[in-house]
């Protein structure tokens, strides 16, 4: 493969098949064509990711190649081939899931729009053109939750997003124009020259950074703009797994190809930080208090997308990006195996049992040794403080879960064979994702230190007040916490309806003899 | 009332009255629902099991004044059916006929029959017409018919009332707020931080914590604080505040039943499960009205005028223009009773009863091609068969019907038919499960328990392993919901759950069937006792575990005389219990068996068998009258209706005989297997035209995680054949007749007959009709589509963003595809083989039955020895 790359070039042959899959994700439309097209379809949108995959691991070559407008450097084909496995796998999903429904081929047509725009967006250099994919990854995405339009909460809950959504491309789209008039340049790699930038005035740089902000939390469901996304739960399970895992992770995207444009620790980073650490406490109490499971996935991704941006504002670009991918991928499999939320109760707890403390201490001390020889091997700066908390955290949480609590020795012995796989698994992903993308994605400037101290505050305080709450589940303080939580999980009043009666007043059935 | 009035009374007295009063009422409101159960144990249940005192026409005339839903087929549905020569049109006639002589109308009957004629088959006029000022002027004049056209209307409750007329939100916001409190009150588990207070029960929960709720206005915050401390007495209240008319209090109540009838079931069945819990309609009831006081309030009193415009004059004048080719200047013309006679015709021939004639035309027709294709195999003589190698008891459910043939056609072996619980009352309690499961028709009650269990050394080893992948499971919960490890969670789990993700997608069916292998691999589980002996267990209080002696001979001949196999016992007879397999679908249950409450019948078929293989158990069935040779064998085995194919569940030590019976049926069932399949797939939409492999079809229907159809379930059935196999052995019956052996020689007194109908009948009733309401009113009695659908609460599903709990079948267990109907709207046609005698029997004796054949709860026909068919419909 990479011999035949390397004669027509990987951009030349990426673009092609990129083309021939959207005319086939086009002719799918035709009504002429039969619909079992649709597995052919398949195997057609199934050749660019693989293409993505063999350029990040054919390429050699430090830095990024340029292709006109197009940029095909590592971080921007990892991303490719993300997003582009997203919507191979939602469209596959598809195939057997929307079977016989009304608008089952467009739902292919929109889905592979969707995600290629989404895919140019991170290959264009070239702002306009940026400009205009993620446009078109927005339109496509309301187009998708307004396709059972039929249904009128599907249609409201698309114009309610289509609206928030166009809201946050016009400040994208004043943010570019800024910046372009500025410098005199639609390249985003020559804006971002050091000596482009300096053509910004500090306070231009602070405006621009805040309108970008505010452009890249609305997609990314931050407070206080979750509301779109906690209205989407209409939209059928595939297409909520194509915006979960591969849209409202553009802020963190986005921010780490204009890195260069924040000022390490001005204002807005603080407000990003603040706003994003605000949408993790929200996120993970509407995830804890929520009983519809699509809904706690909700809350779950507005959790992940802040702290996702708290990375970002920490200047950790290349670890948000890690997390988002791989947030991507797991809350897609999470919600396309939404179906089996019911199986998965009988799961067993822990309650009732003896708490085992030795085991308990030695995983302490475990947690301990592993995070500070994390912490001694990663620099020990600014974000690194964070992870190595968290790390420790987890591993110390996992070790009671999985070897404290293991029944006998076959459960401990189990426990920590599912540690090590976890823990190996981990090291490897992380150890190969930074290989390939350390000279790609530049990590930002240090945050200066009261900002790691308020992440550490909103983080720990978090945790801490949570706790406190669970212990005083009958204070007023839990009831009032709760209802506030409950409310703002909530849909909107006008998205809500008793029944789907959509379904009663439908164009006209048939009956078929069999 | 006014005697005890009239007395000096004790305040408390009065109030301990009034309150008996309105739990009384709540009671016989809750008639209008049925209780709707977790969906984890799918129950088959008729959503009007408690309306049968009423007609069939007359509850879905109640359902569309009241919720505006249709209870009959939708049109087109008809008019495709008939294109597809489902209904004939001669019989159609023939029930229009029956109902022009059943209605005297003032009009020369040829008249009356061209109009409803053409009412029939021509679409219904337009808007236009109706709204035609000419037709408008003469309804004008004619507008004193009015009120003798009225029929009585059904009480509506305020906020429908207040939404009729137009304006505000009152009803949307009155349920948005109940299906907050219901889910989070009823919720199972799924939530980390559970509602406060929930253990003082819903009401008072509810009143504690809707004072505090963001959103709700300060001032009703402050109304709410100020309720009654007590349920029933805050209902009494709010119902006389909104001013309801005692009379009309429990058809009041019964409205707002109506208005989310999947959480109000919900809070019946809950009601039903826990003595504690006994009341919990009436707080639901007292939370909904009482909030329904609050939000109306400013509006109150509602004007009893200004309800939208009537166009009940119109639309009969049109139809008289549209179908009776009756000019609009004509009116003018005719006396007056003749007007009166013709806006009567049109106004009682309404789209219900047009609909009504419809159906059943269709469900004629069905009866008149079962009654031919059953006689015209009689024909073909009945030639004297050999001995059976083996014989199959299978479960009455439709899908068992394909597979039996196949089988038979080997001509070795043998089967029968009956309810897949095989009559033994039980609660089953697996190994490792945290609950146990009422295995029986849900509206019997468990009187025995039956457990699973392991000898110790064997019991431990097994646990741990067990136990190893739940708190692999339980932490990856935890981790979810913990503040900082939850960061960290998809960067862990992540890698690994997107190998997952990739194989299930790419690779459905190997990768579905690899993760099961490894698992099972993994677990090695050991083959299980039961517990049949009777067991003093003090843990148990509830359910006595296991069986007495003499309990065990007694289900064993009960069961035995049911299926009909008292004599001539095969070497083998192998007890099938049946069970579906599905991925990633919270409707796998509603896919088991229904007779066993929404899981598989293995576990009761496991415990047939052993009890009819223990010694004293055969001793005393040959005393009975019932001699089981000794060299007989009894078997049990599950049947996979998505694979189609049968998997033992219990094999004891074979005879010699058996043990041939057992390696011939090892040898023919691939072909069953493949056969059965064949047939079945066909029915299955699918992108690929022609299967090449339909066997590995089936596995990936069963191991997708993407599919949305894994098999039909039961959708189709029509029919219930309650007489001897020779009968019905050589028809193909479609997979759409559930099936049960029944010999009226062997059952003098009628008491078998009694049994069958009042247990599997009823089953067979309840899953019909299910079906039935989930097709004609998919978005209330269906559960939607299931691409949109929430799981919540961990105990059922929701549409979009929140909705009523929904109840019955999704969309795409009864369609075929958003516009194909795939299960066929028709009630159930039970066919009994046996004299009339034995049938008018039956009529007068189960009075319940009765009232189900008079007021078209389903349909009765016989077929008598001779052969002749009748129809007691």
């Amino acid at each position: 493969m990479s011999n035949y790359l390397e004669l027509i070039s990987l951009p030349t042959a990426f673009f092609i098949i990129l083309a021939v899959s959207l005319v086939s994700a086009f002719f799918l439309l035709w009504e002429k064509v039969p619909v079992h097209f649709v597995r052919y379809h398949i195997g057609i949108i199934s050749l660019p990711p693989i293409v993505a995959l063999c350029g990040l691991f054919s390429s050699k070559h430090d830095g990024s190649v340029m292709y006109g407008p197009w940029r095909f450097d590592s971080l921007s084909l990892l991303l490719a081939l993300f997003v582009l496995t997203i919507g191979v796998v939602v469209q596959r999903y598809s195939v057997r899931y929307l079977f016989g429904d009304h608008s089952y081929r467009k739902y292919f047509t929109l889905l592979t729009l969707t995600t290629f725009a989404d895919t140019l967006v991170w290959l264009s250099n070239d702002l306009r053109i940026l400009l205009v994919c993620w446009g078109v990854t927005l339109l496509g995405l309301t187009l998708l939750i307004r396709l059972n339009k039929e249904w009128q909460v599907a249609r409201k809950a698309a114009a309610s997003s289509g609206r928030i959504f166009l809201l946050s491309w016009l400040i994208l789209l004043v943010a570019v124009i800024w910046i372009t008039q500025t410098t005199g340049h639609w390249q985003l790699s020559a804006i971002l020259e050091k000596s482009n930038l300096a053509q910004l005035a500090s306070w231009e740089r602070t405006c621009i950074s805040l309108l970008l902000i505010v452009a890249m939390i609305i997609p990314s469901a931050q407070f206080p703009f979750q509301r779109w996304l906690l209205d989407s739960v209409v939209a059928p399970t595939p297409v909520s797994a194509v915006m979960h895992a591969g849209i409202v992770n553009a802020g963190g995207l986005m921010f780490t190809r204009f890195a260069p444009l924040f000022n390490g620790g001005d204002s807005a980073q603080l407000i990003l930080l603040v706003l994003s650490g605000v949408s993790v406490l929200l996120g993970t109490g509407i995830m804890l208090v929520h009983v519809d499971y699509k809904r706690q996935l909700v809350g779950s991704t507005i959790a992940q997308m802040g702290f996702m941006l708290i990375q970002c504002a920490l200047g950790a670009y290349l670890a948000a990006i890690i997390h988002a991918v791989l947030h991507g991928l797991f809350k897609a499999s999470l919600f396309l195996q939404a179906g089996s939320a019911i199986q998965h109760r009988e799961t067993h707890s822990f309650k009732g049992r003896s708490f085992p403390v030795l085991w308990t201490i030695t995983g302490v001390i475990f947690g301990l040794i592993f995070s500070i020889g994390y912490w001694l091997n990663s620099g020990g700066e600014g974000y690194h403080i964070i992870s190595t908390l968290i790390l420790g955290w987890s591993v110390i949480f996992a070790w009671v879960g999985l070897v404290a609590f293991g029944s006998g020795r076959i459960g401990r012995v189990a426990g920590l064979a599912f540690l090590a796989g976890a823990v190996i698994m981990f090291k490897f992903i992380h150890t190969l994702l930074d290989s390939l993308l350390h000279e790609t994605v530049m990590s930002g400037m240090q945050p200066p230190t009261p900002t790691v101290i308020l992440a550490l505050i909103i983080l720990l305080g978090g945790s801490a007040f949570g706790l406190w709450l669970t212990n005083n589940r009958s204070s007023t303080a839990f009831t009032v916490i709760y209802l506030w939580l409950v409310h703002l999980g909530e849909p909107h009043k006008d998205l809500v309806e008793s029944h789907p009666k959509y379904l009663s007043y439908r164009r006209s059935f048939r009956w078929q003899r069999h | 009332m006014a005697t005890t009035l009239a007395k000096p009374l004790h305040w408390e007295e009065i109030q301990e009255d009034l309150s008996l009063d309105i739990h009384e009422l709540v009671k016989s409101a809750s008639e209008v629902i049925a209780p709707l159960g977790p969906i984890s144990k799918f129950a088959a249940r008729s959503p009007w099991a408690g309306l049968e005192r009423q007609s069939f026409e007359q509850t879905a005339r109640r359902f569309k004044d009241i919720c505006d839903i249709e209870l009959f087929p939708h049109d087109s549905v008809l008019k495709s059916a008939r294109d597809q020569g489902e209904i004939d049109v001669n019989f159609l006639e023939k029930g229009l006929q029956q109902w022009l002589d059943r209605h005297s109308f003032e009009l020369p009957r040829a008249a009356a029959e061209q109009f409803c004629r053409v009412a029939l088959t021509k679409d219904t006029p337009s808007s236009d017409l109706t709204a035609h000022p000419e037709v408008k002027r003469l309804a004008k004049k004619l507008s004193g018919f009015k009120y003798q056209l009225k029929a009585r209307q059904s009480v509506k409750t305020l906020s429908q009332r207040f939404e009729k007329i137009g304006n505000g939100s009152v009803l949307r916001d009155l349920n948005r707020h109940l299906i907050k409190w219901c889910k989070l009150f009823l919720d199972e588990s799924q939530a980390v931080w559970s509602m406060p207070n929930r253990e003082e029960g819903f009401y008072q929960a509810w009143r504690r914590m809707a004072s505090l709720d963001p959103a709700l206005s300060l001032e009703e915050r402050r109304q709410i604080k100020n309720l009654p401390k007590e349920a029933d007495m805050a209902l009494n209240e709010a119902l006389s505040h909104l001013g309801i008319h005692p009379s009309e209090t429990r058809e009041y109540l019964e409205a707002h039943l109506l208005a989310l009838p999947g959480w109000a079931g919900m809070m019946l069945w809950r009601s039903q499960q826990h003595s504690n819990e006994s009341s919990l309609l009436t707080d639901y009831l007292a939370v909904r009205i009482s909030m329904e006081l609050l939000l109306m309030k400013p509006y109150l009193p509602l004007p009893t005028q200004g309800t939208k415009e009537d166009v009940l004059l119109e639309s009969l004048i049109a139809a008289w223009f549209h179908w009776g080719n009756f000019p609009i200047k004509a009116w003018s013309q005719l006396p007056a009773a003749e007007q009166k006679a013709r806006l009567n015709l049109a106004w009682q021939f309404d789209r219900i009863v047009r609909n009504k004639l419809w159906m059943e035309a269709w469900e004629k027709t069905y009866e008149q091609q079962l009654m031919e294709k059953i006689a015209s195999k009689q024909q073909a003589g009945t030639e004297p068969k050999l001995p059976s190698l083996a014989q199959f008891v299978f479960c009455i459910d439709v899908r068992s019907e394909p597979f039996r043939r196949k089988l038979e056609q080997t001509e070795v072996f043998e089967t029968f038919g009956a309810a897949g619980f095989f009559g033994l009352p039980i609660e089953t309690f697996k190994l490792h499960s945290h609950h146990s499961h009422p295995s029986l028709p849900v509206l019997n009650k468990p009187q025995f328990k039956v457990k699973e269990y392991l000898p110790e050394s064997q019991y431990q080893p097994f646990h741990e392993r067990l136990q190893a992948v739940n708190s692999l499971q339980g932490t990856f919960k935890t981790m979810k919901h913990n503040l900082l490890a939850s960061m960290l969670l998809p960067e862990v789990s992540g890698p690994w759950l997107s190998m997952q993700t990739l194989g299930r997608t790419f690779l459905p069916r190997r990768a579905g069937r690899a993760f099961k292998k490894l698992l099972d691999t993994w677990f090695r589980k050991p083959d299980v006792k039961l517990t049949l002996d009777r067991k003093e267990d003090p843990a148990e209080a509830k359910l006595p575990v296991g069986f007495s002696e003499e309990e065990k001979v007694h289900y064993v001949e009960q069961a035995l005389k049911t299926i009909g196999l008292t004599d001539y016992f095969a070497p083998l007879v192998v007890i099938c219990g049946h069970g579906s397999h599905s991925t990633n679908n919270p409707y796998a249950s509603s896919l088991d068996c229904g007779a066993c409450g929404g899981a598989s019948s293995a576990f009761n078929a496991k415990v047939l068998a052993t009890l009819c293989n223990l010694p004293h158990v055969r001793q005393a069935l040959k005393e009975r009258g019932i001699s089981i040779p000794e060299e007989t064998v009894f078997a049990a085995a599950e049947h996979i209706t998505t694979l189609d194919e049968l998997h033992w569940v219990y094999l004891p030590k074979l005879s010699d005989k058996a043990e041939v019976a057992y390696t011939q049926i090892q040898a023919a069932l691939p072909k069953v297997s493949e056969q059965a399949t064949l047939e079945r797939i066909r029915e299955l939409p699918s992108l690929k035209g022609n299967l090449k492999n339909p066997k590995a079809e089936v596995e990936r229907l069963a191991e997708d995680w993407s599919e949305i159809r894994p098999e039909w379930g039961l959708a189709g059935n029509a029919a219930f054949v309650i007489g001897e196999r020779s009968l019905t052995e050589a028809c193909n019956l479609e997979g759409r007749v559930f099936l049960h052996n029944y010999n009226w020689k062997k059952d003098k007194n009628g008491s078998l007959l009694a049994g069958i109908i009042a247990g599997p009948g009823t089953v067979c009733q309840m899953i019909n009709l299910q079906y039935y309401a989930s097709a004609v009113a998919p978005h209330y009695y269906g559960s939607g589509n299931k691409a949109t659908q929430t799981v919540t609460s961990g105990i059922g599903v929701m549409q979009g963003n929140a909705s009523d709990l929904l109840s019955g079948l999704p969309w795409q267990s009864v369609m075929q595809s958003d516009e194909t109907v795939y299960h066929a709207p028709i009630r159930l046609l039970v066919v009994i083989q046996a004299p009339k005698e034995y049938v008018e029997r039956l009529l007068n004796q189960d009075r319940a039955f009765f009232q189900k054949v008079q007021n078209g709860w389903l349909r009765l026909a016989s077929i008598d020895p001779e052969g002749n068919w009748k129809s007691w419909s």
